[in-house]
């Protein structure tokens, strides 16, 4: 058979021959490659839409935006669908607790729960490399992710616009890309601890300690170490990117759409890129920051939130993918 | 010899316990290897270190001179002794999902269905079927896309006499076929009709190999299969003794 000699050793017509026939065979493998990777992530979007969690997760969004819009400014005894921009304001809690959560649960069992079930041998026996498994299961979880937020956005975004006349879409568009990407990285960060953890139940642990580092223990100890380190204007200014229930309830930023007038919240320096580097090293403070409201005047370092987002996901995926091909079964 | 599959120096360690120690086993093109040995002889190791599920500590492994990798391993055919698949997902499903990751088509799965007497319950959850249908299920996995390599882990426990004989029916055909075949069982009555060489694995290291034949002549015995590997068994043991005292 030709497939089985060197190429070196084969001359003239034959080598010919046998150059088309290697060139074929890499051409195959390679269709054959991305063909596995697109049937895991297929597979890992089927079983989520039949057990029901993209349905859910959906109507969770829809309710949650919709509710959050109609209830938003309730506090300044108003009741009433409220345009876009007041809604990202009043979204952007729940959605940087809510979308790192439902990611890391997606991402937490993708590879533990094969495991625990022993699929994961019949699967890595049928020629699927490590590498492909991880990208095919990352993908799946991105779009199971990706799947109830963008429907929950489109269908709420649609009926806010029509009930509140209102076309200035772009907060709200960025709140949803954001998110997207945010929730994107927290099911990598989900999929390591998947690679990592030897049960399920491990891994819900530590993907529920994780989540908790990025949304709530960062902050403090950020927050510790710069209002200990610099001026009182650093950390004023570092308070109110790091603590998103302190910028609702500071002075009415609310308000703010209602007037010209300078906020109390307006008055505060803008970020310098010196003392916002530290947001970097945390995607939840980075959509936290691109997100606030223009009119308190804080810096959007979205060139900054890329190139994090983009290396969170070499960092886990790599490990993971480390991780998984060290793996023994 | 036409060697298609050469195990050279195979050793697997976990800490300090050895699965694998030194395993030299060249298997022939169309042979079909019956893989015997006690539990915990390093069969399903040995197996394993194949399929690329467990890294080998040391040694290699090449399928046609080729060190074996994630393409070759696509024309192997696999059925683990505990055949785990996805329990919510139907026969079908699960059937189509391992067959298009070796790229076969539907069609293909449908004709080792059939074969295997499980297309009436094509459209039934893996978890309401008994546990000879998933071994049959797991065959039917396994023999999709007509691999050139087919390793069986156990295939014969806990089948009744009707699917036993189903089974040896599908693997002679294998056999004719032309597929290479790697079949580790405790059932040697099963698999006598069948083997053409046999090796025997006792604590890690490789005890014999070779044709049937060839054991016979050199245990000079013409009995059974299992008469044969208790003749091994003991005079390993002897040996062992033997360096023990000595």
């Amino acid at each position: 058979m030709i497939a089985d000699w060197p190429i070196s050793t084969i001359c003239g017509s034959r080598r010919e021959e046998a150059l088309t026939f290697h060139a074929k065979m890499t051409r195959e493998a390679r269709y054959l490659g991305f063909r596995q990777i697109a049937i895991v992530a297929t597979k890992e979007l089927r079983d989520r839409l039949r057990n029901g969690w993209v349905i859910a997760c959906a109507l969770v969004w829809l309710g949650a935006i919709g509710l959050t819009s109609l209830f938003g400014l309730v506090q300044m005894g108003r009741i009433g669908v409220q345009g876009y921009e007041r809604t990202t304001v009043s979204l952007l809690n729940l959605v940087q607790y809510l979308v790192p959560l439902l990611a890391v649960l997606v991402g937490h069992d993708l590879i533990v729960r094969e495991r625990e079930d022993r699929t994961l041998n019949l699967v890595l026996a049928g020629g699927v490399s490590r590498f492909r498994l991880l990208l095919g299961k990352f993908l799946g979880g991105c779009l199971t992710v990706a799947l109830p937020l963008v429907l929950g956005f489109v269908i709420a975004g649609t009926v806010i616009g029509l009930a509140a006349g209102t076309s200035a879409l772009a907060s709200f568009a960025r709140l949803a890309v954001s998110g997207l990407a945010l929730g994107i990285v927290f099911c990598a960060v989900g999929l390591l601890v998947s690679t990592i953890c030897r049960s399920r139940i491990q891994a819900l642990v530590l993907a529920l300690l994780a989540w908790c580092a990025a949304v709530f223990v960062f902050d403090l100890i950020a927050l510790g170490v710069i209002v200990s380190t610099q001026s009182v204007n650093a950390a004023q200014e570092i308070e109110l990117i790091c603590d998103a229930t302190h910028v609702n309830s500071l002075a009415d930023v609310h308000s703010a759409f209602d007037s010209a007038a300078p906020t109390h919240a307006a008055a505060a320096p803008r970020a310098s890129s010196a003392s916002s580097a530290w947001l970097w090293l945390n995607p939840v403070d980075l959509f936290r920051v691109i997100n606030l409201p223009t009119a308190l005047g804080v810096a959007k370092p979205v060139l900054g939130a890329v190139l994090s987002g983009l290396l969170w996901l070499a960092f886990t995926l790599g490990i993971g993918a480390r991780r998984l091909k060290q793996m023994d079964l | 010899m036409n060697a298609s599959l050469q195990i050279t120096g195979l050793s697997k360690r976990y800490g300090s316990v050895c699965a694998l120690d030194g395993v030299e086993l060249p298997v022939e093109r169309c042979a079909v290897l019956a893989l015997l040995g006690p539990n915990g002889a390093g069969k399903s190791t040995l197996f394993g270190c194949l399929l690329g599920l467990t890294p080998p500590t040391y040694g290699t492994i090449l399928w046609h001179g080729k060190p074996i990798g994630d393409t070759e391993r696509t024309v192997i055919g696999y059925m683990p002794e505990r055949v785990a698949l996805y329990s919510h997902s139907s026969v079908l499903e699960n059937g189509l999902f391992f067959a298009g990751l070796k790229n076969q088509p539907s069609a293909e799965l449908e004709y080792q269905l059939r074969r295997v007497g499980l297309y009436h319950v094509r459209d039934r959850k893996v978890r309401q079927l008994s546990k000879g249908m998933l071994q049959r299920l797991g065959l039917a996995i396994a023999l999709c896309g007509r691999p050139e390599l087919l390793i069986l882990d156990e295939p014969f426990n806990g089948l009744d006499p009707a699917l036993l004989e189903g089974l040896q029916g599908i693997l002679r055909q294998e056999r004719e076929r032309g597929a290479t075949m790697l079949i580790s069982t405790h059932t040697m009555s099963a698999i006598e009709p069948l083997a053409t060489h046999v090796a025997v694995l006792l604590e890690g290291k490789l005890a014999a190999q070779g044709s049937i034949e060839a054991l016979r002549e050199q245990f000079g015995t013409e009995e059974s299969l299992e008469t044969i590997y208790h003749a091994i068994a003991r005079d390993r043991q002897r040996t062992k003794l033997e360096e023990v005292f000595a």
